[in-house]
């Protein structure tokens, strides 16, 4: 089995990229292998506690808090990218990582496949 | 290299035409999928047109109305997301998201 | 003791989407990358300009006094200072008529000693097969 690193860095709800890198994530775990999802840009959204869950609107929680739960998935948010967005710490969902860029390139470094799905 | 570049828009994007690969994979996902789904004034999308492996990403036919024998070229082979991970682990080494 | 090489490469216009700038401070992050890994482990990252992201590297951008935003030109500048690879394309330089007079070349008045590489596409192309990975932005 292998690891996939995957950064997403497009809106939550805006552009459904980020639906595309969970689903992608789920499928991956499934089948044992190991996801690291970086979220950078507006991707930091998908961190932000206090999401509510709408039929018109892209909710990723649910997915997401299952996959920590499975112990081969890190979701980590970009630090600088969430708090110019008002995301500190103490607003951020339990489970996520918040790190510099650096840890990005880190989990590359480690991976057997990247996935860099990038902005907008 | 063995490259993945997925095609995320209904456009030809500029960077596709530069890229070489020894074996080169095109998976269409999100809007791409209609450069496999439709034909516009009767043709079939240009992006369709090389010689290259060609995938469209089943869930999201479906989500826009297509099933997966709607596909207009019979070159894309439709895959789902475990095929997708299948793909990228044991066929192509990059990726580029277009 | 492994070096993996990632190749940053920008086609997208700088400032109205953030997307052109995020691949600058990713880049730049490399820097600190080593605290992350084991001893003798890095990443070594070269940023790759194509298309209309030879845009990015205009000179003379106003953005921090306009928009109090750091500029393309000032994140490209950083880059040189620390030494990390930075190509841009000719056919696409040429193609806007511009020239190497028209783009960020170096850092020396910061301090920077490594230079803008203009070359053809198919030394970018060597690039992206060199590289590990690919972060397209």
């Amino acid at each position: 089995m292998g690891k996939l690193t995957i950064g997403c860095f497009s809106s939550l709800v805006g552009s459904m990229s980020l639906d595309f890198a969970v689903k992608l994530s789920e499928a991956a775990v499934k089948k044992g292998h190991e996801v690291d999802l970086w979220l950078s840009g507006n991707g930091t959204m998908l961190g932000k506690k206090g999401q509510s869950k709408f039929r018109d609107y892209s909710y990723l929680m649910g997915t997401v808090k299952e996959l920590i739960e499975s112990g081969k998935f890190k979701i980590t948010n970009c630090e600088a990218c969430a708090k110019a967005r008002g995301i500190g710490r103490e607003d951020t969902e339990e489970g996520f990582g918040i790190a510099s860029m650096d840890w990005y390139l880190a989990s590359a470094f480690g991976a057997d496949r990247v996935l860099h799905i990038g902005g907008e | 290299m063995r490259l993945a570049v997925f095609l995320s828009e209904y456009r030809e994007p500029a960077m596709l035409e530069r890229l070489k690969a020894e074996k080169l994979g095109i998976i269409l996902v999100q809007n791409g999928v209609y450069h496999a789904a439709v034909k516009k004034d009767g043709k079939v999308s240009p992006v369709l047109s090389k010689d290259v492996e060609y995938y469209a990403l089943s869930e999201d036919l479906q989500s826009r109305g297509f099933s997966d024998s709607d596909v207009v070229d019979g070159k894309v082979k439709v895959i789902n997301y475990d095929g997708l991970v299948d793909l990228l682990f044991n066929d192509y080494e990059k990726t580029i998201w277009l | 003791m492994a070096i993996k090489k990632i190749a940053f490469i920008v086609e997208k216009l700088p400032y109205k989407s953030e997307t052109s700038r995020l691949a600058l401070t990713h880049a730049i992050a490399s820097q600190t990358v080593e605290i992350h890994l084991e001893d003798g482990d890095n990443v070594e990252p070269v940023l790759i300009f194509v298309g209309e992201g030879v845009l990015n590297c205009l000179k003379d951008q106003k953005a921090l006094d306009v928009y109090g935003v750091t500029s393309l030109e000032m994140h490209i500048k950083n880059a040189l200072l620390l030494d990390l690879k930075v190509q841009v394309c000719k056919e696409d330089l040429d193609g806007f008529g511009l020239t190497e007079d028209s783009i960020v070349m170096d850092a020396e008045e910061i301090g920077g000693e490594v230079t803008t590489e203009v070359v053809p596409y198919d030394e970018i192309q060597k690039s992206l097969e060199a590289a590990d990975h690919l972060m397209f932005f």
